[in-house]
Parts: C-alpha cells; structure tokens; sequence
C-alpha cells in the first residue's frame, strides 16, 4: 500500500511541470473532462427527469400535460393512501432481508470459486447461470416450482400455494431474487478480490493467522470499497423491486397486498391511472428516502481514500 | 495516443454505422408518399391472429388505394407503450382500446369523438350490441367501435360429469351447488381437484353480482353483498378453489388439468384447451343463471387519436374494420365472436352468442385503483381476514375516485 | 490428484492432513450439489424446448414424446436471425462505449481533483435512485423530439454509460496503490496518457467483469428497446423483443419460448465463458484452506 499520500497535482509538479496552481488547474480540466460525457448522459436522461418529476408532483397533471397546480395536496394523497403506505412496509421489508442475504451468498461463492480448487472456471459459470437466463423466464419456472404441488412442496412436504399465500409470497421473492442475483455480487466480489495483493496473505500465512482470520481481520476489511458498491448499488436495487412482484401477482400486488412495492405504486398510478402528478410525488419521496439512505451508507461504510 | 486514435476512430465508425441505421429508418417511411399514410396498432394475440389482420390491412390497401396502412403489432406492456406515445403525441393513427381502459383515456383527452364522422358517413351504430357498444360510449360521445367480443360460459369436464351421473351443465345458482356437491360426493375428483375453480376476480364475480340484479352503480347493496356470499361461500365450503389453492396460473389450466371440473371462462379458452389439453373432453353451455341473466363483455375496440393527422383517412379504416365487411373478414377464422349483430359467428359459439342481449361492458371509473382494491380486498374475503361489507365499502370509496 | 498427493505423503502424514482431506472432498461434495441445483432452471429450459404444448403442463425432465419443431418453428416462423445480429450490435457498441466512458469517468472520481467531485458523484449515485417508469415520459417526449426514436440511436445515446460502471470502475480504482500513477508521472506522463497505460491496464478484473454484465444487461434489455424502436419495426427486433411475440394474454407458446430463451442465452454465455479467464490474475489462495 501506498504510504505517501501526494496528489497528482504535486506529483507533476515534482515532476518539474511548472507551478502548483497551474498544476492544480490543469488537473481540475482534465478532470472535467474525463467526466463530461458521462455526466452529460446523467444529466440529459436521469437528472432532468427527476427535476421535472418534481415539478409535476405539484400538478395535477395527465397524459396530454398539465391540468392545473394543486401545491402539496398529491404528497398528501399519497400518504393517505393506505396502499402505499403499505407499499412503503413492503420494500423495506423485503431489501432488509434480500439485500444481507444476496451480499452474504454473493460473498461466500467468490470465496470458494477464488481459492484454489479444481474445476474453478465450472463453478464459476454454474452459479452465474441463473443471472444468465432471462429474469421473465426464471420468475416462471420459479413460479411452478413453488406451486401448490410444485417441486418445493414435493421435497419438504406440506400444500403451501407459496406466491398465492399473504404470508409468503413476499419471502418467495426474495428466495427468487437472493438466488439470481447472488451470481451477480459474486462477480462484482471476485473482481474485487483480485485486487488484493498475494503479499499480504503470504504474510497472513508466515504469522500463522488461520483462515477464519485472515477472512476476517484481513479480507473482509480490504474489500471496503466493495462492500459499499454492493451495498448501495443491491440496495438500491431492491428498493426499486418491480418485475417479479409484477409478475407474480399479475400487477395487483397481491395476495392481499402482500407485494405491492412502491414503484409498482408509481407504475400503476402513471400508466393504468394515468395520474402522472401523485406518482411523480412518490417517485419523489422515493428518491429523497433512498438517497438519504445512500448518504447514511457512504458516512458509515464508504468513507473514501479518493485521491 | 496511438491506440487512444483507434478507439476514438473505432467509436467514430460506431456512431456513424448508427446513422446509416438512422437514415435507412427514415428512407423506408417516405416510399409511400403518394398515398395518405395511417397507422394501425394493436397487442398481439398470436400469430395467427396477427397474420390475419395483417391479411385484412393488405385488402383494404388493395381497395382503397389513396390511403396505405402500416400495421403493427406492440409486444409488451401496450398500456405504458401507448401512454408514452399519447404523451409524445406521436400515437397511431388507429389502434386498440380495451374496455377497462377506455375510461381513463377519454377523460384524459387522448381518443377522439367518433360522432360527426359518424353523422356525415351514416354509419348505422344499432347494429352494435348496445353493452359492448356503451363500454365506449360517455355522455352522447362514442369513442370507437368494439370489434369483438366475448362474455363468459360455463364450461365442464364432460368425462367427470357422466361418471358423476349429471346430464347437463348446471343452468342456475341452485344447480350449480348441486352439481358440485355431487361431484365431491361422487369421488371422480382426483386427489387435490374441486369441482369449482373460481379465481378471487371481479371480472368473473361481477357477472354473478349483475344474475343477482346487483350492480356497480350500488356497490353496498343487499343484492351485492347476497351474490358475493354466494360466490365466496362456495369455496368456504370446499366446493370451490381458487387456482393458487389448486396450483395452476388460472382457472382454464385448471380446468385443463383437470383438478376442476367446472370453471367460467371466455372464448379464449376454446383455443387454448385446444392447443395445449386437446385430450380433455371440454362441454360449453350458457353462463350460469341467478334471478335474472347476466354476463361481463370483455371488449376491445378500434379508436382514433385525438392527435391524429389523417382523421378521415382513420375514420375510413376505422368503420371498414369494425362494418359488416371487415368484421365478417376477421370472424372467418373463429378467434373471436362477432360485436356486430349482422355478422355470423363461426359454428360452436351459441353458449356465448346468447349472453349478447345481458351483457354489461367491462370497465368502470378509476378502474386501475379501484381493481386493485377489488383483488386484494377479494383475497382478504375468501381467506376470512376482512368481512364482506368491509371490501363492498372500499370498492364503493374507491369506484368514486 | 488429492489421493496421489496423500499416498506420497503415507509415511509422514500428520493427523491434519487427514481432516484436511475430508474437509475438501465435502467442500467439494457440497459445490457440486450446489452446483448442479444451479443448473435445474437451465435443464427446465432445455428439455421444455423439445417437448409439444400441450406436454409442458407437466413437469418432467425428459420429454416425451421428443420433438424439434419448437425450434425450426422459432427459426423459420420468426427471424430470430436479424434479431440476433441487431441484439449483437447494440450489446457490442452500448458495452465498448461504457466500458471506456466509465474507466474513464471512474478514474477521474477516484484519481484527479476537481472542485465539485464528491456533488458530482453523489449526483452520479442519485441516478440510480430514480425508477425507469419516473423518467419513462421526460425521455420518450425528448427522443421523440429529437427524432431519434423509430432506430437505435436514441437507445444507444441513453445507454452509453451507466451509473453503475462508473461507480464500479471508481471503487476499483481506490484499490490500486498510488505508486503506480506517480512512477508515471515522473516519467512524464500526461493524465490521459496515465489512465490509457498504466491505470486501464491494472483495472483488467473490473474490466472483464463490467463487460460480461454490461453485454449481458443490454442483450436482455427489454424494456427500453420495446419504447425506443420496438414499435412496428420487426427489422430492429432486438431477441427479447423477438421472444416477446410468443407470449399473448391467455397462451404463451412455451416450447418455443423457451427454445428462443436458449439461443437468446448462448452468445451471453459465450462471452462469460470468454471475459471469465481474466479473473484468474494475479490472486491465490483467499478462504479456504485445508
């Protein structure tokens, strides 16, 4: 690791490249520069959306535009609204589960497949598989599996309509989706451990650290950065839960509510109710909770070494 | 800075294949310059349906040649697709509109009044069925042409009806409960199979709410409540499931399984149970009866944008598809059942013809919430976790908007 | 090989080796089952392809009887030929784009110094907190606007970088020790000329990785090609459009999907199979151990 902490700035001017200030300048331009297209693309296509979102959330507003404004009453509505305050109880839920689980599982493959076994490249591919399958397919075989008389039923007994009960069909979703998307944080964590430099086990290994250990004290710790990326990037992910609680309940988020989740909220409300101005609102309320979720996460997991 | 010269030709060579595809786009849409251009859309029901209409559409542009219509089918969600084009008033010239939906695009402005067209053309509207026709009509305004339709029948497993000893398909409520308490007695069910499969659906419960002289107009009714009970009560007694409860998608795969015996559906499962249970012996008779006849019309009509550029040009395609001629044309393969009443069905649709004259369309105000509410609440009611005044009193706040 | 390693080692085996060796053979007991479960949806898939409609009502591995005709159906019915070549090519061109846009824009976030940086991430980070269905409208009225809707480029424009990559890229970054970047600099080297040769190179691992999800997020994209082009244009089908013609509201032709579901899953596949060697750079021996 690195253990003088010069910016780039100062390693040109060492470098003899004139003075600091000129330097510092030249380092801002090139960093503009770098990040002008994309910031271009965020900004055309996500920024202004969620500007104009807001502002539609002050309207009543449809498909042909405005109507007329209405100030706060559509965040009003929204909270009145039973059904997304249930939505609200939902993903919370659901993320506070699927999210550990898929990070743990993602985890816990790259390990193995990283060590040294035979056969890496099979296992590899074999835990990957899932993600690789359109997700509209595995919801459908996953859906006859956990039927009434499905294949889950047929091994641990029992007459459970696992989607069609309240008291599951939530909890089969995060079956479904902790199993798909563990093949996808196992990448991102495989990536990430080959960073880690062979010195520092080798010197786990002289001291006579044990595995446990080493995964523990060493590892873990080093794959910060990681942790904060799979963290905030799965979470966010399962906030945004739509297609399998689409699917699986017909768009009716049921049984009974049971998944109903906030953007199906705002899916159903714009393009079946066309209703833009209370979606936008929720769509708001969305984006300010995650992000205020995602500013808790960065203080506590991502504090940066950003040069 | 080699390489950096590469990439950035590499991805220069990208963006400018990326316009040859741009321009090519654009070459195809002024072959037909000559002829007014019109659009027409639709979801897809299968290819067999869509070769047809497309056979259809080239009749028509062979007819009428001052007018070309390109037709094409919208895969996916066609309610968010359509809306997204609505709001970029970039819609199809014609297209599909389903009665559930038709009351939330008219009040919001998107289709267009048919009734001066229909005035300067005389074009005769009473050959409609005025339920299917009403699903798209507001105030004096008509706001397309349904095209076809289907209500709901009975429909049986013949084989476990003889061995149970029943001569026909039950005909009334009483019958109905007869029938299914002796199939249950008679043991011809197989293990885990009901003799009902009803799913926790308005759009199958409101028929039986309209046989009970119920209706939407007063949800909280006692007529309402007493055709909900009767409903519900028959799968509390095990005389019905619903298709999560018998491990099926819907109650026509049910009824394919054969783990029901009985089940209401539409024209639609002729076709399927054809395609994917052509060894289940399947008998189709009239909608069962309460106090008095009556049947939900699932129906789909041929609108017009508002924001359309070629309006009579739509207007001519529009009263072709759904006139005697263009109806008859898409009757000729038996997909659907004619809306009109001068047009023939293809043999074997009397048990849904007849419903015509008792038919309510399907669709009514705030329909997406108040759906919503309608399956959850029906959920909660079958399972015993809410009462049934409750979830009339939510569909009643709800049908207010 | 493990048993020829412990006969070698017969005369001088201590008691660990013995624990060692029945530790790995249920490690490895266990990833095989695992392993195999993995491959249950994949089976489904492949055996429902060969079976007649009315045969996949049920759930049976092998199918009987054992038929093609889901898949010269899908072949010569629908033209899953061009629906290919335009999925190829819009995977192909959105991941290069990405790739490059997001190295580059990841560096910069985690490397140089500008004021604005940590607002500009934080933006960055904001995008992937807002719904497609939020901006579904603003964007479609925009590309309608800009005629660039009917064709693939308002699609290619709204997917040349993702806030995911850029993200990834920036974390990886952070990992790499600064020694590299100052022995550039010392030897002269400009910013770009820094990033292009020393960074870009060192970040292969995230590089593959991006490229195997970026290629296999676009070729499964089916909602925004479906907005963007996917109306009334059969000829720029991309393949989950394709596939979407063979499900309609009461039937879906599942023989046939699932057999367009495996072509549409072999050059993903492919590419995996390709891009997943760079994972074995460099690292050794992390978890388990004897």
């Amino acid at each position: 690791m690195a253990t003088t902490t010069t910016t780039a700035s100062e390693s040109l001017r060492r470098a003899g490249r004139g003075s600091l200030a000129g330097a510092r300048i030249r380092e801002a331009g090139w960093g503009y520069l770098f990040v002008l297209l994309p910031m271009a693309v965020f900004g055309l296509f996500f920024i202004y959306p969620l500007v104009y979102g807001i502002y539609i959330s002050f309207f009543e507003w449809g498909i042909l535009g405005k109507v007329h404004g209405v100030g706060t009453a559509n965040y009003h509505t929204i909270f009145h609204d039973s059904v997304f305050r249930r939505s609200i109880k939902n993903i919370v839920e659901y993320t506070v589960v699927v999210v550990p689980l898929e990070m743990a599982l993602g985890l816990l493959i790259a390990l193995v497949i990283n060590a040294k076994i035979r056969g890496r490249a099979f296992f590899r591919s074999s835990f990957y598989f899932p993600s690789l399958v359109s997700s509209a397919a595995i919801t459908a075989i996953f859906i006859y599996l956990l039927n009434a008389d499905g294949l889950l039923n047929a091994i641990i007994g029992g007459n459970r309509a696992w989607f069609g009960d309240p008291s599951t069909a939530l909890w089969a979703i995060v079956g479904l989706n902790a199993w798909t998307t563990a093949g996808t944080v196992m990448l991102f964590y495989l990536a990430a451990l080959q960073s880690i430099s062979t010195d520092v086990y080798e010197a786990a290994a002289v001291d006579g650290t044990g595995t446990w250990r080493t995964f523990w004290r060493i590892t873990f710790p080093l794959l910060k950065p990681a942790h904060f990326f799979v963290l905030v990037v799965f979470g966010i992910g399962a906030l945004k839960l739509f297609d399998q609680s689409f699917i699986v309940s017909s768009g009716t988020g049921g049984p009974v509510y049971s998944t109903y989740t906030p953007v199906l909220y705002i899916y159903n409300t714009a393009f079946k109710s066309a209703e833009f101005g209370p979606a936008a609102a929720a769509g708001v309320v969305m984006f300010v909770a995650i992000f205020l979720l995602t500013l808790f996460q960065r203080a506590t997991v991502g504090r940066s070494e950003a040069g | 800075m080699r390489r950096a010269f590469a990439v950035s030709a590499a991805l220069l060579s990208l963006a400018l294949l990326t316009l040859v595809v741009v321009a090519s786009g654009a070459q195809a849409r002024s072959e037909h310059a000559q002829a007014t251009t019109i659009t027409l859309s639709g979801w897809s029901a299968g290819k067999v349906e869509d070769d047809l209409l497309q056979t259809m559409v080239n009749d028509f542009n062979k007819t009428h040649p001052a007018i070309h219509v390109d037709y094409s089918v919208i895969n996916g969600d066609y309610a968010t697709a359509m809306t997204a084009r609505f709001a970029a008033r970039n819609a199809p010239d014609v297209f599909y509109v389903d009665s559930s939906v038709a009351p939330t695009w008219v009040k919001q402005g998107v289709l267009q009044p048919l009734n001066s067209y229909i005035k300067a053309s005389k074009f005769d509207t009473s050959k409609f069925y005025p339920g299917l026709l009403n699903a798209f009509k507001f105030g004096k305004s008509i706001y397309g042409f349904p095209k076809d339709w289907s209500p709901l029948a009975t429909e049986i497993n013949v084989k476990m009806f003889r061995q149970a000893g029943i001569r026909t398909a039950p005909r009334t409520w009483a019958q109905l409960a007869a029938d299914a308490k002796k199939l249950a007695a008679s043991g011809v069910l197989p293990a885990g199979a009901k003799p009902i499969c009803l799913p926790p659906d308005w759009a199958r419960m409101l028929a039986f709410i309209y046989q009970n002289k119920g209706s939407l107009a007063n949800v909280q009714s006692p007529a309402v409540a007493a055709a909900v009970n009767f409903y519900v009560g028959l799968v509390k007694q095990g005389l019905a499931a619903t298709q999560q409860q018998l491990g099926v998608g819907w109650p026509g795969e049910a009824l394919g399984k054969e783990k029901a015996a009985i089940v209401f559906e539409g024209n639609w499962l002729l076709p399927y149970m054809h395609d994917t249970f052509p060894q289940v012996l399947m008998g189709v008779s009239p909608m069962v009866k309460g106090k008095v006849n009556g049947n939900l019309g699932f129906t789909v009509s041929y609108s017009m944008a508002k924001d359309s550029k070629n309006k009579a040009a739509a207007w001519t395609l529009l009263s072709w598809l759904t006139g005697k001629v263009g109806m008859t044309k898409w009757m000729s393969l038996g997909l659907a059942l004619p809306s009109r009443t001068d047009v023939k069905a293809i043999g074997g649709r009397k048990a849904f013809l007849a419903a015509g004259p008792f038919s309510h369309g399907w669709g009514f105000p705030n329909f997406t919430a108040t759906y919503t509410i309608m399956s959850n609440d029906l959920q909660a009611v079958m399972n015993g976790s809410m009462t049934t005044a409750q979830m009339l009193s939510d569909v009643a706040k709800s049908l207010k908007g | 090989m493990l048993q020829t390693s412990v006969a070698a080692n017969e005369a001088y085996v201590p008691p660990r080796s013995r624990r060692r060796v029945a530790g790995r053979l249920i490690v490895y007991g266990v990833l095989i089952a695992v392993a195999l479960l993995y491959f249950v949806p994949f089976a489904y898939t492949l055996s429902t392809s060969f079976k007649t409609l009315p045969q996949t009502a049920y759930f049976n591995l092998i199918p009987h009887p054992f038929t093609t005709a889901a898949w010269t159906s899908v072949w010569k019915d629908y033209d899953f030929k061009r629906y290919a070549l335009n999925s190829l090519f819009l995977a192909v061109t959105v991941t290069l784009i990405n790739l490059f846009l997001a190295s580059l824009g990841g560096y910069a976030f985690a490397r140089l110094r500008f004021p604005g940086r940590e607002v500009l991430f934080l933006l960055v980070l904001g995008t992937l907190m807002i719904p497609d269905q939020l901006r579904l409208i603003p964007v479609f009225v925009m590309l309608t606007n800009w005629h660039l809707i009917g064709n693939f480029s308002g699609y290619i424009l709204i997917s040349m970088v993702s806030a995911v990559n850029l993200f990834f890229m920036r974390q990886y970054f952070l990992t790499i020790p600064k020694d590299f970047e100052e022995a550039a600099k010392l030897d002269g080297a400009g910013f770009f000329k820094t990033f292009w040769r020393v960074m870009l190179p060192l970040a292969g691992p995230a590089i593959a990785a991006l490229a195997i999800l970026q290629f296999q997020g676009t070729w499964n994209d089916f909602f925004w090609p479906l907005i963007l082009f996917g109306q009334g244009s059969e000829h720029l089908y991309t393949i989950q459009l394709g596939l979407a013609q063979l499900s309609f509201t009461y039937q879906t032709l599942w023989p046939q999907l699932m057999a367009g579901s495996i072509l549409a899953l072999l050059p993903i596949l492919v590419i995996f199979l390709v891009f997943q060697r760079f994972f074995v750079a460099g690292v050794t021996a992390a978890g388990i151990k004897g």
